[in-house]
């Protein structure tokens, strides 16, 4: 229960008090009426006795009366027995106490913690405590307890009376009659005597006082000084001093008076009819049409409701007449009564009942048992046994009553114990029940408690009541009562139980009370239970709704919902929200209403379809209602759809077409791409790379990545930048939670831009939805000061979009509101207090930064292949447009393959003009008319290689003027070759574009594009070279040992044999800063290669060492070339060199990496040696291809480049799949060993001799023959060598073999060779007799000069030298 | 046999409830919400004496006038609540007993999978089916 203004003592006796009637005369009762009062009114305010008052009880022990009430009463009869309920008046009257007790606004509210709950309540009940007040009040009179029986009567006459005495006599005579006629059942009398008291009423301002005065001085002749009393009053008149402020007791007891008399005509009976339903129960069928009958009722309600400041300032003009003395002289006459006439008056009845009591007790001791029982009068069988008056039982009652009414506890507890006793043995339940109650009540009441209060007697009591009895009322007192005693003695638990089980179908406002009391006892136990309350206050605020309580109602919800709030009971928290919605709509608390109806929308449902749209339906309604003043500016925010606000995207710019005709745009950023973040890392490392090119090689310290699109993932911390006069778009996600369609349309985005006074200006944008029925709206373009244009796009995800379904003729409710787009930052988790607490960063991806113009560039694609071969050179252009009203300049483009275009380089202009053919083969390549000396002169050309390469990854484009002015557009070719690795590439291209003015807030702006090329294989082109045997004297002029064989192996892999016909190698072109390639030593005569699928080819070459020139430029010559095309193609200029190059730049790049390592270790010997054996010759093949595609013939045309590092190693054109070992850091590098292989080639050896040598061995049987050994320094070193012609003997069966000859003459010699220096030495060998003879077994060593001998090494060759001797 | 059937987290939010009669299933639920009290009442009053030797059957929670309910708190302070029509008399305490210790076992197996995310709604069908097997044949 609820805490209380008054004590439990104060509160129980104030239950039972003494009653006193009142009979006026109606000269009286025009008196008082001045006041606007009755009599009985006018001494209400001053019953309490503020003085103690004493009485000597039977034994004449002085008894003390402390704090004493009376209660004075006029006089109403009526004929009718007394009801066991309460009459609907009466239940009308205390709805009304309670209607009108509300909690105050404003009021403190006490906290409870319980456990995690919070629970913010009011502690105390007013409207309970007036509730019981008056309940107790009104009880109707009963026969079998005296307590609210009258014990004296108050008989008032005017002074202006003609003759007061007879007026006196008259009422006397009139109390007499309504006592003893029989007529009237009601009033109840205590006593037969009943105590009457005279009062002479003197109104000052009319009346004659002296005259009053000797009417009183008769009076008391008559009555005694004690038995009257002469009451002045209206001393003031009530025009003269009406601004006097004096205070009015009466307003707080008359508030009730004024409602009884009140005709309540109001329609809470047809209030209470809508809302009547199962508490725990939805209704879905009645709810749908409940609230338009609400609607309905709302004006009825507004009559209705009396709020109390109306009622008090009805009650305010009471008591006008009197001064604060008359209200002293009030005080005194109740005062004189009680003590001088009603405490006698009781005094003398208790001793007389006393008296009475001991007698019939003993009479009935003396009485024979048997007679007793079968006493005829008494039906003690009954359960409504009745006892005439005069009973001795009820005599005991009788006596208790009076001692407990002067608060004589003790001799009460006993007489009820007795009374109580005799009852029960008499089986007359109602008087038994009576006693048990009073009995404990009074039990509890003694001050020295010399026994504990016994509960069981108030159960017994309660029960017998309601089940035997049949009365609740009675029952109702009873449960207030224990309840209350139970309370005071931290019996909650047991009160609630009292409480919850007194309440019954019949009266709601009881029952909703009772409940209410009964969470308060739960919330109040010593463990607090907290969902118990909440479970009680839900089934109270049920029963309040039902009683037509709809604020009380209202109020329990909202306390339960404290309970039930986001614990993920859904079902139970739909239901209380809904209730409180309704609840507030019908409250006129729309705002409430709202709040509570969008909770059941937001929250993650659980609920059925059409509980949902019952839910929506009775949203929008309220929502309607309450915002249907359009003030447009501050719409109401909308809970669904679901806006998923982190999910929103924010781009800058137009929307991008693709394609236009054959124009094939950038595809930059566009929507429709997923974040990714490895992507963005690559595109933010591209962009490093052209700002750094544009800043000469530094990037700026304050360089920030451009972002176009803005979403979760991007660092949205600064403020983006947005430019004047383009569009941004905001893609928004929706959910809808329910099962339930949502339409949508007319969605817009709302904005607001706040202007600096610099051209920067910030625009910042909150959005708005409403609703459309298009998956893409682009609406509310705004134009704002003039300057910029902002166009906002949504883009509406999952989002059904279909009317509300099932519904027979529902006209479809449509509401305006708004949605917040609230971005909440990423969590932080950078600083401990970021990681010990939930913080966010700011998210500014919807404020921005509205910059001054900047250039804003297009880029369109033309004839760009999506397929090629490996190696496939292929021409497109590509078409600058700046399509904004400012100049751009410094047009640079970086891409993640750089070799795979080429905007061609200016430096290399073709030194002969382009022949005509060029166009006519519709190649991509610059081709010359086949010089007449072809075949026998490789035309040969010096390029630098700089005229090709760039310092990095960044191109400058080449534009004209290198500005492109607003409108203006530009088409450069570009060239591209085929990736050498087969498969799907994804290329990337970054364009950089900047403003020709400068001080911009954006430094520059950039365009992506991504291709992707799908590069199927070609051909696959090997080469290896080799040391030519050839002596030096049989190639072609050339100085040096520097004969090497190159052989070009080219084999057609190509797959497809559907479209691919053939592959025609076109040309061979060296390129190299040491090597010339000379013609094509072909065995095969065939002037064109021509492959088909599988099909190989071997291609011969000889080169030789040139000179090294300045500068070592690129030698590049073409030492074949096919006959079938008379044209030459230039591979110096653009395209093939560009490509070519590239190629290198990369492919050294990989070499250079790979040999960091290496370097520092290398010896002069291996250095030497890898001089020695060093190559570096690069071979481009040019072919075409003739592929058949959709029935035409198209010729493909490519080049392949081959990197010839060393002698001896095959390179390939395709580079293999690199598999990269893990290598640990700590591992020793291998011990230096040189490499045989490679010192064996320090010096090329070579044995000239006549193939057959005729040799008469009749005739001279040695045969000696010249052999000459040819030594060639292949290294730029000096090397010593030591050439041992001796056979070693260290295995027979070489000594066997070669024992047939031998060589003669100088057997060792020992040379030091110059740096590629040749040396002949001229050897004999001796033959025995003809036959075939190897002569390949001198053996030679060969070492670096100053070295040790231990790098010598066998320079023998392995191939034999075979002679043919002949016998003559 | 039972007409609801809840299981109920640590931090006192349903995990899963079942109940036989779909259309008062509010009523189910407000009846298992409350019952949380007088369980938290018993584990109160029973901890202190006995430790972790409590018994986790918590027997009869309180009877209302339709139903009995009663209640089963795990050892990490689940709790299983059945309950079971007034009318029907022929459960006994060890059946319910019974009930839910196989509650309690089935709810261990979803614990044990390692998909399940503890804390979530429990959605296993294995788990489904043994509370239908306890609750009452309609029809």
């Amino acid at each position: 229960m609820a805490q209380c203004v008054q004590s439990v003592q104060e509160f129980v006796q104030d239950s039972f008090v003494p009653m006193v009637a009142v009979l006026c005369s109606e000269e009286a009762e025009r008196v008082t009426r001045k006041n606007n009062l009755n009599f009985a009114e006018l001494l209400r305010p001053f019953c309490r006795l503020t003085s103690e008052g004493h009485m000597r009880d039977p034994n004449n022990q002085v008894q003390v009366v402390k704090n004493l009430r009376i209660f004075v009463n006029n006089v109403v009869t009526s004929p009718n027995r007394p009801p066991t309920a309460l009459s609907h008046a009466q239940s009308k009257i205390l709805n009304e106490v309670v209607l009108s007790c509300q909690p105050q606004e404003g009021v403190v509210n006490n906290v409870v913690t319980a456990g995690d709950y919070d629970l913010n309540f009011s502690a105390t009940t007013p409207w309970f405590e007036t509730y019981r007040e008056n309940f107790l009040q009104s009880m109707p009179a009963s026969d079998h307890e005296f307590l609210n029986h009258y014990l004296a009567c108050l008989l008032v006459v005017s002074s202006t009376e003609a003759v007061p005495v007879e007026q006196f006599l008259k009422l006397s005579q009139e109390q007499h009659r309504i006592q003893h006629s029989g007529e009237y059942t009601n009033p109840k009398w205590f006593i037969p005597n009943t105590l009457k008291y005279y009062v002479l009423l003197h109104d000052m301002s009319e009346g004659d006082e002296q005259r009053a005065d000797a009417v009183y001085e008769d009076m008391k002749q008559r009555y005694g000084s004690q038995g009257c009393y002469l009451l002045k009053m209206n001393t003031r008149s009530f025009s003269a001093e009406g601004d006097e402020q004096i205070p009015d007791p009466w307003s707080q007891y008359l508030q009730r008076n004024i409602l009884h008399t009140q005709v309540r005509t109001a329609a809470s009976s047809t209030l209470s009819g809508s809302l009547e339903s199962h508490p725990l129960q939805l209704d879905i069928t009645s709810s749908s049409g409940s609230l338009h009958t609400l609607g309905a009722v709302k004006t009825e309600l507004k009559k209705g409701a009396r709020d109390p400041e109306s009622l008090a300032g009805g009650a305010g003009s009471h008591g006008a007449c009197l001064t604060l003395n008359d209200h002293d002289h009030i005080r005194q006459f109740i005062q004189e009564f009680t003590f001088r006439g009603l405490l006698p008056h009781i005094e003398k009845n208790i001793r007389q009942l006393n008296d009475q009591v001991k007698t019939l007790i003993l009479k009935i001791w003396e009485m024979p048992p048997k007679h007793f029982c079968s006493c005829p009068e008494y039906p003690k069988t009954m359960t409504s046994s009745w006892y005439p008056p005069e009973a001795p039982e009820l005599q005991i009652r009788k006596m208790a009553d009076l001692c407990f009414l002067v608060q004589h506890y003790e001799l009460a507890y006993s007489c009820y114990h007795t009374a109580k006793k005799d009852f029960l043995s008499d089986q007359a339940m109602l008087y038994a029940a009576g006693a048990l109650e009073m009995a404990a009540v009074s039990a509890f009441l003694q001050a020295g408690a010399p026994r504990p209060y016994p509960a069981h007697y108030m159960d017994t009591a309660i029960q017998t009541y309601r089940d035997v009895c049949k009365n609740m009322v009675l029952a109702e007192r009873c449960v207030l009562l224990n309840a209350e005693i139970l309370k005071s003695q931290g019996k909650y638990s047991d009160a609630a139980t009292l409480l919850i089980k007194m309440t019954s179908e019949d009266s709601d406002l009881r029952s909703a009370l009772l409940l209410e009391q009964a969470a308060h006892c739960f919330i109040n136990m010593r463990n607090p239970m907290v969902r118990k309350f909440a479970f009680h206050m839900i089934l109270a605020g049920h029963r309040f709704s039902k009683a037509g309580q709809r604020r009380h109602a209202l109020r329990c919800y909202c306390q339960a919902m404290q309970v039930y709030k986001e614990r993920s009971w859904s079902l139970a928290e739909d239901h209380i929200n809904f209730t409180i919605g309704r609840q507030s709509f019908t409250l006129r608390q729309p705002e409430k209403a709202v709040i509570a109806f969008r909770q059941i929308l937001t929250n993650d449902s659980r609920q059925t379809a059409t509980q949902q749209s019952a839910f929506l339906r009775e949203y929008l309604y309220v929502y309607k209602v309450t915002t249907f003043t359009p003030d447009g500016l501050s719409l109401p925010q909308l809970p669904l759809p679901c806006i998923h606000c982190s999910a929103t995207r924010v781009y800058f710019g137009h929307e991008r077409r693709l394609a236009e005709g054959e124009k094939q745009a950038a595809t930059h950023v566009s929507l429709d791409q997923e974040y990714d973040q490895d992507s963005a890392d690559m595109w933010c490392h591209l962009e490093e790379q052209l700002v750094a090119a544009a800043n000469r090689g530094i990037v700026p310290v304050n360089f920030q990545p451009t972002q176009c699109c803005l979403n979760s993932q991007t660092d949205n911390q600064r403020h983006p930048l947005a430019v004047v006069e383009e569009p941004i778009i905001v893609e928004v996600t929706f959910r809808n939670p329910l099962k339930v369609s949502l339409a949508l349309s007319n969605l817009s985005l709302l904005w607001r831009f706040t202007a600096d006074d610099a051209p920067p200006s910030k625009e910042k944008m909150t959005n708005e939805l409403a609703i459309t029925n298009e998956e893409i709206l682009a609406l509310g373009v705004g134009v704002y000061s003039g300057f910029f244009v902002l166009c906002c796009h949504i883009n509406i995800h999952s989002v059904d979009l279909l009317l509300p379904t099932g519904q027979q003729t529902f006209d479809v409710m449509v509401v305006h509101g708004k949605q917040d787009l609230m971005i909440q930052g990423p969590r932080l988790n950078q600083t401990k207090e970021d990681k010990m607490t939930v913080r966010h960063g700011h998210d500014q991806r919807l404020n921005f930064i509205v910059t001054s113009p900047m250039p804003l560039m297009e880029i369109f694609f033309l004839q760009f292949p999506t397929a090629l071969l490996c190696g496939e050179i292929r021409k497109a252009y590509v078409e600058f447009c700046n399509v904004s009203s400012v100049a751009l300049c410094g047009l640079r483009v970086v891409s993640t393959h750089p070799d795979f275009f080429s905007f061609g380089s200016q430096a290399t202009t073709p030194l002969t003009p382009v022949s005509p053919t060029s166009a006519e083969n519709n190649s991509a390549y610059k081709t010359l008319a086949t010089p007449p000396q072809s075949g026998s002169a490789a035309f040969e050309m010096l390029v630098s290689a700089e005229d090709f390469s760039q310092p990095s990854g960044v191109i400058d484009i080449p534009i004209d003027g290198s500005t492109l002015q607003p409108g203006e557009s530009t088409q450069l070719p570009l060239w591209l070759r085929g990736p050498d690795q087969e498969g799907v590439h994804e290329i990337n291209f970054l364009f950089y574009y900047e403003s020709t003015g400068k001080g911009n807030k954006i430094s520059h702006r950039v365009l992506r594009h991504t291709v992707f090329i799908c590069a199927s294989r070609s051909l696959s082109v090997q080469a290896s070279a080799c040391r030519s045997c050839v002596p030096p004297h049989h190639s072609l002029g050339d100085k040096g040992g520097g004969g090497t064989l190159i052989f070009i192996d080219v084999e057609n892999i190509n797959m497809s044999e559907a479209g691919m016909r053939e592959f025609h190698i076109v040309q061979v072109s060296s390129s190299s800063q040491h090597w010339r390639l000379h013609k094509c030593i072909n065995p095969a005569k065939d002037k064109d290669c021509k492959l088909t699928s599988r099909e190989r080819a071997k291609l011969c070459f000889r080169a030789t060492r040139c000179k090294p020139q300045k500068g070592t430029p690129y030698r590049i010559n073409k030492p074949y070339l096919s006959a079938l095309f008379q044209y030459m193609i230039i591979s110096s200029s653009t395209p093939c060199g560009d490509f070519f190059f590239r190629g290198c730049q990369t492919s050294e790049s990989h070499k250079s990496q790979s040999c960091v390592s290496t370097e520092d270790r290398s010896s002069d010997i291996t250095n030497i040696v890898r001089k020695c054996n060093e190559l570096d010759l690069n071979i481009i093949v040019i072919w075409k291809a003739y592929v058949v595609e959709d029935n035409k013939q198209l010729i493909l045309e490519g080049q392949l480049h081959v990197a010839l590092q060393t002698i001896g190693k095959e390179a390939s054109s395709l580079t293999p799949r690199e598999m990269v070992l893990l290598k640990f850091k700590s591992q020793l590098p291998p011990p230096v060993i040189l490499p045989s292989a490679e010192l064996s080639q320090l010096v090329k050896t070579s044995l000239h001799y006549p193939e057959t040598y005729t040799h008469p061995f009749v005739q001279d049987s040695l045969c000696v023959v010249p052999v000459t050994l040819t030594l060639s320094n292949c290294s730029l070193a000096q090397v010593d060598v030591i050439i041992d012609l001796r056979h070693k003997g260290t295995s027979p069966e070489t000594l066997e073999v070669h024992s047939s000859f031998t060589w003669v003459g100088q057997t060792q010699y020992k040379l030091q060779l110059k740096p590629q220096e040749v040396l002949c030495l001229t050897l004999q060998a001796c033959f025995l007799q003809a036959g075939v003879y190897n002569l390949n077994t001198p053996r030679v060593f060969a070492k670096p000069a100053e070295q040790g001998a231990m790098c010598e090494t066998s320079q023998q060759t392995a191939s034999p030298s075979l002679i043919f001797i002949n016998n003559a | 046999m039972a007409v609801c059937i809840a299981v109920i987290a640590k931090e006192n939010y349903p995990l899963y409830i079942r109940s036989v009669p779909t259309q008062n299933e509010l009523k189910f639920h407000y009846t298992v919400h409350t019952s949380l009290d007088v369980v938290e009442e018993k584990i109160s009053a029973v901890g202190k004496s006995l430790g972790d030797q409590r018994e986790l059957y918590l027997g009869l929670l309180y009877p209302t006038e339709d139903y009995k309910v009663y209640g089963y708190v795990t050892n990490s302070k689940v709790k299983f609540v059945i309950v079971v029509d007034s009318s029907n008399t022929s459960l006994r305490d060890n059946e319910i007993r019974s009930m839910f210790r196989k509650l309690h076992n089935s709810f261990t197996d979803v614990m044990c999978n390692p998909f399940h995310n503890p804390g979530d709604q429990i959605q296993s069908k294995a788990f489904d089916g043994i509370v239908s097997g306890m609750m009452v044949q309609t029809g």
